[in-house]
Parts: C-alpha cells; structure tokens; sequence
C-alpha cells in the first residue's frame, strides 16, 4: 500500500519577522528567517541595524565574501556623507579632505586592529575564521557609519551655528563614541557566537582599538579644521592634541 | 475617502492604547496630516500668544517658528530616532518611528494650544512691553508662566509616547531606554534650533524680526550655556 508522503517543507520567500532582542544567544541559524541570504545594500543596512544575527550567520556560509564587500562598501559611502558635513565645517579643501581622511582612517584603524582581534579571539577559545572576523568588523564599520549618518543633520545645524574648533571636535567624538558603542555590541554579540570562553581578549581589544581610532583622528589632523598641508608636520599624542585644543579657545 | 476626524485629538490626548496602536501599525496619510495640522495649528497659536506681548508682527513670526521648531526637530532626528529603535531593542521601522514622534508632537501642541487663550489673556493683562517692563515681575511671571506651560505640555506629550512605547515593545524596560535616547537626541537638537531662531518673546529694544540675523549663527547654545557657567563660577 502506497504511503502519503507530505511534501518537503519549501523555504519562504521573505524572511519571517524576527523578534526584538536579537542578541539573544541560542545557536545561530536556528531560526529560519536567518538562513535567508541577503541580497542588497538596503536589506545589508537593514539586518546590521534589526536583524544583526541574520548577517552573524550569513557570515559564516560559503560565499560571505559579497556580503563583507557589501557592508564595507556601505561603510565607504557613509564613511563619506558624514565627511562631507564634517567638512561643511571649514569649507575649502576640507570639502574633500574631511571625506578621505575619515573613510581612510576608519578602514586603515580596523585593518591595523584586524589581526590583534583573531589573536585575542583565539586566545579566548573562539572557533572562530579570520574570513568571519573581517565581516564581524565590517558589519562593526556599517553599523558605526550608518549611525554617523544618522546624526549628520544634527552635526550639520552645529557645522553651521559655530566656529569654534574645540566644541565641534568634542561633538564629533561624542557622535563617534556613541556610534562606536554601537558598533562593538554588534561585534561582541558576534564574538560571543563562536563558542569564546572569555571576554577578557575581546574588552583589550576593544580598548586598542578605540585607542587606535583616537589616535588615527590625531595622526590625520586637521579633519575639521584648517591647515597648509594635508597630513600634520609635527607628531602628537592625540591627549596632547586635545589639550593643545582646548587651550587654543 | 475618509474625511478628517477632529475626535480623534481626544483618542490621541487619552492615549487610548488600541486605537492608538492601529496607527502606528498602519499609518494613513489623511492622520499625518491631521497630526500635522494639530502641531502647525496648536504651537502656533500658543507661538503668536507668546510674541504678541511684543508685537503683532512678532507674534506672527513665533506663530511660524513654534510649529517650525517641533517640526525641524522631527525632521533633523528622524533617521536617528530610526535607527536606534530597533538597536535599543524596540522593533519599529523608521515610518513607525516618525509616526509616534508626529503623534507625541501633536499632543503636545494640543495642549500648548488649548493654553494659548489663557496665555494671550495673561499678555492682555500686562503692562505694554517696555524697556521697564523687562526689569520688572511682569516679565518675569510671562517667562515663569511660558516655561510651565511648556514643560506640562513637553511632559505629557512624552508620557503619551512611553505609554505607547511600551505598548509597542512589551516592556517598560525598553521603552524607557528607546525614549530616553530619543528624548535626549531631540532636546540636543532643539535647544540649539531654539538658540538659532531667537527670539520668542523679543526685546522691547531691539527690531521685530524672524531671526536675529546677525548673531543667528554665531555660536551654540551649548557654548554660550558653558561661558554662561564658567563665568558664574569664575565671579
């Protein structure tokens, strides 16, 4: 006698709502709206801000590489719409300066940090590829500039209202460090995905890196402000260059 | 094709949750106007209550900046207020997102404009504005009597909008945290929208105009609150 057989299940064609609270730390995948590729830029920017383990899976299948080149392209324009009000500042060459010296240092920051960040993950036991860690900091990258674009508007108003170099690079850094926040909840609820006996490697690195950001945002001074040549003649400590700054007004 | 209800202010003023809720989850562009409407008309009227003590041409001009002022706020902190949301653990897309802080600024110029007769009353019952008048406790009271209403009606905008928050994130915890961060973002900016279409209530001294064009953009709130501070401290 000839059995029923039910037809095998056929995936969905969008992706199931995912509930709130997506950090949530059951095993990556088991919900199926996870296991949907992400096919554009919009739904790239979309997952990074509402569904962050969607591309935390994504990012471990076969073929990841189109979606980090994704999310660091994304980064490279965000990078460069805020750059473009950062440099509304002063107006002049900062025009384009402000744009290639933030997208520069932000790539070149993650580059510089990248390898510390697979030593300190495999140190604490994360099984865990270098290939996912570069998408975790990519995805680390949209989120923080993604932000930044968010704040622009309100940068811009200031960019407008103000000439005072300290109180522009103090609200900068505050839109930079509330995006940076952001950005490393997203990389840390990542890291905690690979089975990382510790945190203690991934809150160094964190601390290097936000060390390595600062200081790239002193090594390419001036980002806001004016001056006769692109890069600074004089090396400084970015606490220095800071003071200095304040003491300026 | 539904036509503008008026009744649905007072469904907005009591927060009723279910009607409220099927607003937000399915927003129609008839109700944003209204809500628009609400805010153009509400802070207006208070707007030209305020600067009437001035002048008629200077309550004119608040008329125009009031309204402006929620709505550049909205607007400047949209795509922000958007995106921490769903980062902040509550899952609203950025048309929700606009819709609920539309919503909280219509209730709150309802109420600034349903204060708008007794604060047109209370400039009735001054002294002419005068360069005597800005030294005395007529303008004082004005200032004090403008900040409550204000305040009472920022409040209760707000607390309508943590209800529905939490409403819409299931737990008060979230809400909390997606209103304070949205709270914060616009007091930031609207304090120096404020700061930048100066002024409101005028200066019997000085020219009635829409801004004071030649300070406009010279310096921020936030600094001229810290010289403010450090002055005082220093003295």
């Amino acid at each position: 006698m000839n059995e029923q057989t039910s037809p095998p299940p056929v995936p969905p064609d969008a992706p199931p709502v995912i509930p709130v609270g997506s950090y949530r730390s059951n095993q990556l995948g088991e919900d199926l709206g996870e296991r949907v590729p992400i096919p554009n830029f919009i739904a790239a920017i979309e997952c990074v801000l509402r569904h962050p383990r969607r591309v935390m899976f994504q990012l471990r299948e076969p073929g990841a590489g189109r979606l980090i080149a994704a999310l660091l392209f994304i980064s490279i324009v965000c990078s460069i719409i805020y750059g473009l009000v950062a440099g509304s500042f002063s107006g002049g060459p900062q025009w384009w300066a402000a744009p290639v010296k933030i997208t520069g240092g932000l790539l070149i920051s993650a580059l510089i940090c990248l390898p510390s960040l697979y030593i300190f993950a495999s140190l604490s036991g994360a099984k865990v590829r270098l290939a996912e860690l570069t998408g975790l900091v990519a995805g680390l990258l949209t989120l923080m500039t993604v932000l930044l674009v968010g704040f622009a508007p309100v940068a811009w108003i200031f960019s407008q209202s103000t000439e005072s170099v300290a109180w522009m690079g103090f609200l900068h850094l505050a839109f930079w460090f509330i995006s940076t926040a952001f950005g490393l909840r997203f990389l840390h609820a990542g890291f905690s995905h690979a089975q990382a006996k510790s945190d203690t490697g991934f809150m160094v690195w964190t601390i290097i890196f936000l060390l390595v950001m600062v200081q790239m945002s002193t090594a390419l001074r001036p980002i806001i402000g004016r001056a006769d040549t692109f890069l600074p003649v004089q090396k400084q400590f970015f606490l220095m260059h800071w003071e200095g700054c304040i003491n300026a007004k | 094709m539904s036509t503008f209800n008026l009744f649905e202010i007072g469904v907005l003023l009591r927060g009723e949750s279910a009607a409220v809720r099927s607003w937000i989850d399915q927003p129609v562009l008839r109700r944003v106007v209204l809500h628009l409407g609400i805010i153009v008309i509400g802070a207006g009227c208070y707007g030209a209550a305020m600067g009437w003590w001035r002048a008629p041409q200077q309550a004119l001009l608040v008329a125009i900046k009031f309204p402006l002022i929620i709505l550049l706020t909205t607007a400047g902190n949209g795509l922000l207020n958007g995106m921490l949301a769903p980062l902040l653990g509550l899952n609203l897309t950025f048309r929700q997102t606009m819709v609920a802080l539309l919503m909280s600024g219509a209730v709150t110029a309802a109420i600034l404009g349903a204060f708008a007769p007794i604060a047109a009353f209370l400039v009735w019952n001054t002294p002419p504005f005068s360069p005597t008048a800005m030294h005395g406790v007529a303008y004082r009271l004005m200032k004090l009597a403008h900040v409550v209403v204000i305040a009472f009606a920022g409040c209760a905008g707000n607390a309508r909008l943590f209800q529905l928050l939490i409403q819409l994130g299931g737990n008060r915890a979230v809400a909390g945290r997606v209103l304070f961060a949205w709270l914060a973002g616009n007091l930031f900016l609207g304090s120096q929208l404020c700061w930048i279409l100066r002024p409101f209530i005028g200066s019997p001294d000085l020219a009635v105009e829409f801004i004071r064009s030649h300070i406009a953009l010279q310096g921020s709130f936030y600094e001229n609150l810290f010289h403010t501070v450090t002055d005082s401290l220093s003295n």
